[in-house]
C-alpha cells in the first residue's frame, strides 16, 4: 500500500546516450515528485530531454542512475515482463501520432487493450463506450480512423488509454499535431481526467498554449529542471518560468 | 475479443494479396506437379489397376510391370491346384514396333496379350466386354483413343506390329502408358508377334481368389513353392506400388519433383514473408502503442502469426479452387492426373508450413515495435 501523497517519484535520475563512441548526457540528476489528481506539464525546448524523462518515468526506458517509484513500486526492480504487466494494469499513454489501427472502428480501438485485461466481454464493451462518451465521441464510435478528424483521432487515442482506468496517464506532445481548437479540447479532457478521476496525468509538450491549462509546470532545459510552477496559484511570469529547486 | 488480425486482413486486403497469391500459386504448382507425376506414374501400373486380378505371378525381382521376363507357363497348374484360387489367366507382354497407316515412323508399343473371353481379368476395368470379345478375331487390336494420333491410325484402319498386319477394332480410354503406347490384343495374336519366345513361357500369370481379403496370405504361401522354376507372387496392390515406386524413385523423377517442390516452397516463403514483413512495418507504430499500453510482445506475435495462418488458409482456398478447375480440364483432355489422400494431406501441411515459416520470419520485425520510438 502506498502511503505517500505522491504517485510518481524520481530520485537522482541520470541518462546519457552513446552515439559513435561519443557520450551525450541527456538528463542530469533529476528528482521530482508528482501528485495524483493533477495535470503536470513537463515543458521545454526541443532536445532538452523531456521525452526521455517521460520514457523513464513511465517505465519505457531505464535510467543510468537513480530510481523511479511509481505507485510505490520501484520500476527498476521489475523484469521486462513485469514492467509490461505494470503498464497494462496501471498506465495509459497518449502519443503525438494517434497510432490507431486503420481497420478498427473507434469502439474496437478502445476495446482492444481492454481485452488483454481479461475482463468479461460485457464490461469491456461498457468501459469502451463510457470512455468514448467521456471524450465526446459517443456518436462516432462506429467510425474508422479514415472518417475521423485529427482531433477526433486523438480523442479516440485518449479514450483508449483512459478505458483501462489507469492511475498514471502519460501524454507526449498530445496537441502538437492539432489546431488550436482541437488542442484546447484535448488538454481540457486530460485536465478533467486528472480532476475527476484522481489520475496522475503527466504531459510533455513544448506547446506554450498548454501552460495555463495545467496544474503544474516543470520547465526543463539541458537535462535539468529549471522551474516548478503552479500556474493557478500564481500568475504566469510573462518573461519565462522562475527558478525553483525541486 | 477484437479480432485485430482478421479485421486488418479484411480492411487491408490489398496489402496481403501478394502473400495470398504467393501461397496460392506455390501450393497450386506443388499440387499440380504432384498430381501430374502421380497421374503419369500411376499409368505405369495401369495393367494392374485396370484389372481385377488379386494376384500377380512373374519373374522374381521384377521391379515394374514393363520389365517382366517370361516364367514357366506350368506355374498356372500350380496356381489352379490351390483351393483359394478361383481363376487363373495368362498375360503376355510384348515390346514391339508399330507402323501406322500414315507415316509416323516406328512407334514403340507395349502389346498386352490378354484373355479375350468375357470373364477375362486383365483390363476388365477399362475394357467393356463387348469390346474385349472383338479381340477374338486374329490380328485385332484395341488402343487408347488419345493414342490414335501418335499411332497414325483411325478406328477400323490397319497397321503393322513387328511386321504382322493388325486392325484397330476398338478404342477405349484409361490405357495411356509411360514411355510408349499400350496396345491390347488377344493372347494368340500376341504370341504371333513374338515368335522367339518358347510356347511354354509366359510373362505373367494373374489370378482371382475366392476371398480377396486373404490375398497377402495366399501370395506368401504360393510364393514359397519352387516346383516350376523361379517365379514370384505379389498381391496386385503390392505389385502396383512396386511399379510406381520404381518409376518415381529409381528413374530419378521423384528426386526432380522433390527438388522443384523445394524451390517453389522457398520462392513462395520469401514472397509471403516479405509481404507479411511489409504489413508489420506498416502497423509498427500501432503495435508499439499497444506495447506501451502493456500488451506484451508475445500477444503481438500471436496477431502476426494469426495473419500468416489466415493468409495461408485463404491462399490454399484459392489454389484448391483453381486446382479443381485444372483437374477437370486435365481429365477432359486425357491428361493423367491423380492425387492420393496422403499426398493431398502432405500438400496441405506443406502449404501451411510455408505460411507458418513466413509468419515466423515476419514476427522478427516486431522487435522494431519499441514504444520509445514513438516519443519525440
Amino acid at each position: 500500500m502506498n502511503h505517500s501523497p505522491f504517485t510518481l517519484q524520481a530520485h537522482g535520475i541520470g541518462k546519457s546516450f552513446i552515439s559513435a563512441q561519443v557520450v551525450t548526457p541527456v538528463l542530469h540528476d533529476i528528482s521530482l515528485a508528482i501528485r495524483p489528481g493533477e495535470l503536470t506539464l513537463i515543458a521545454g525546448p526541443s532536445g532538452c530531454g523531456k521525452s526521455t524523462l517521460l520514457a523513464i518515468l513511465s517505465g519505457l526506458q531505464r535510467p543510468d542512475q537513480g530510481c523511479v517509484m511509481a505507485l510505490g513500486q520501484d520500476l527498476g526492480a521489475l523484469a521486462p515482463r513485469e514492467l509490461e504487466r505494470f503498464r497494462l494494469q496501471h498506465t495509459g499513454f497518449v502519443f503525438q501520432g494517434f497510432n490507431l489501427f486503420p481497420a478498427l472502428t473507434a469502439l474496437q480501438q478502445v476495446e482492444l487493450p481492454l481485452d488483454y485485461l481479461e475482463l468479461p466481454a460485457k464490461e469491456v464493451h461498457c468501459r469502451a463506450v463510457q470512455a468514448l462518451e467521456a471524450v465526446g465521441l459517443g456518436s462516432r464510435m462506429q467510425l474508422r480512423p479514415a472518417a475521423l478528424s485529427g482531433g477526433e483521432k486523438q480523442r479516440v487515442a485518449i479514450a483508449r488509454a483512459l478505458a483501462k482506468a489507469p492511475e498514471l496517464l502519460f501524454a507526449d506532445e498530445p496537441t502538437s499535431a492539432l489546431d488550436a481548437t482541437n488542442g484546447q479540447i484535448v488538454i481540457d479532457i486530460l485536465h478533467r481526467i486528472a480532476r475527476e478521476r484522481g489520475t496522475t496525468v503527466l504531459c510533455v509538450s513544448h506547446d506554450p498554449r498548454l501552460i495555463r491549462h495545467t496544474d503544474r509546470v516543470l520547465a526543463i532545459e539541458d537535462g535539468r529542471i529549471i522551474s516548478d510552477l503552479h500556474p493557478h496559484l500564481r500568475p504566469v511570469n510573462a518573461t519565462g518560468p522562475q527558478e525553483h529547486s525541486v | 475479443m477484437v479480432a485485430l488480425a482478421r479485421l486488418t486482413l479484411i480492411h487491408e486486403w490489398r496489402r496481403f494479396l501478394p502473400a495470398m497469391i504467393a501461397v496460392g500459386f506455390a501450393g497450386l504448382l506443388q499440387l499440380l506437379q504432384a498430381a501430374l507425376v502421380m497421374g503419369i506414374f500411376s499409368s505405369a501400373s495401369v495393367y494392374i489397376t485396370g484389372s481385377t486380378a488379386d494376384l500377380w505371378v512373374g519373374y522374381p525381382g521384377t521391379q515394374s510391370v514393363n520389365l517382366g521376363r517370361p516364367i514357366d507357363a506350368g506355374v498356372e497348374m500350380r496356381l489352379r491346384m490351390d483351393p483359394d484360387v478361383l481363376m487363373v489367366e495368362p498375360f503376355r507382354w510384348v515390346d514391339a514396333d508399330w507402323r501406322g497407316a500414315r507415316d509416323t515412323g516406328g512407334v514403340s508399343v507395349f502389346v498386352s496379350g490378354i484373355d479375350a473371353g468375357s470373364q477375362g481379368l486383365m483390363f476388365s476395368r477399362v475394357l467393356p466386354t463387348s469390346l474385349r470379345t472383338r479381340l477374338d478375331e486374329p490380328g485385332s487390336v484395341i488402343v487408347d483413343r488419345a493414342d490414335l494420333g501418335s499411332l497414325g491410325v483411325k478406328l477400323g484402319e490397319v497397321a503393322s506390329i513387328n511386321g504382322h498386319r493388325v486392325q484397330v477394332v476398338g478404342v477405349t480410354s484409361g490405357l495411356r502408358a509411360l514411355g510408349g503406347v499400350n496396345v491390347l490384343t488377344s493372347l494368340a495374336t500376341a504370341r504371333q508377334l513374338e515368335p522367339t519366345v518358347a510356347d511354354d513361357r509366359m510373362t505373367y500369370l494373374v489370378a482371382k481368389l475366392r476371398d480377396p481379403s486373404q490375398t497377402e496370405a495366399v501370395a506368401a504361401r504360393l510364393g514359397g513353392a519352387s516346383a516350376f522354376g523361379s517365379y514370384a507372387v505379389w498381391s496386385a496392390e503390392r505389385f502396383s506400388q512396386r511399379s510406381q515406386t520404381y518409376w518415381m524413385f529409381d528413374t530419378g523423377a521423384g528426386a526432380g519433383v522433390l527438388f522443384l517442390a523445394a524451390i517453389v516452397f522457398l520462392v513462395g516463403a520469401v514472397i509471403t514473408s516479405q509481404t507479411l514483413v511489409a504489413a508489420v512495418v506498416g502497423s509498427i507504430r500501432e503495435y508499439a502503442t499497444l506495447n506501451a499500453l502493456g500488451i506484451g510482445m508475445a500477444a503481438l506475435r500471436k496477431v502476426v502469426m494469426e495473419q500468416a495462418l489466415w493468409v495461408g488458409a485463404l491462399g490454399l482456398l484459392g489454389s484448391t479452387f483453381l486446382a479443381c478447375l485444372l483437374f477437370a480440364l486435365a481429365h477432359s483432355h486425357n491428361v493423367p492426373v491423380a492425387l492420393s489422400p496422403i499426398a493431398a494431406l502432405a500438400w496441405l501441411l506443406l502449404s501451411m508450413t510455408l505460411a507458418l515459416v513466413s509468419g515466423l520470419a515476419a514476427i522478427r520485425t516486431l522487435r522494431h515495435a519499441d514504444p520509445i520510438s514513438l516519443l519525440r
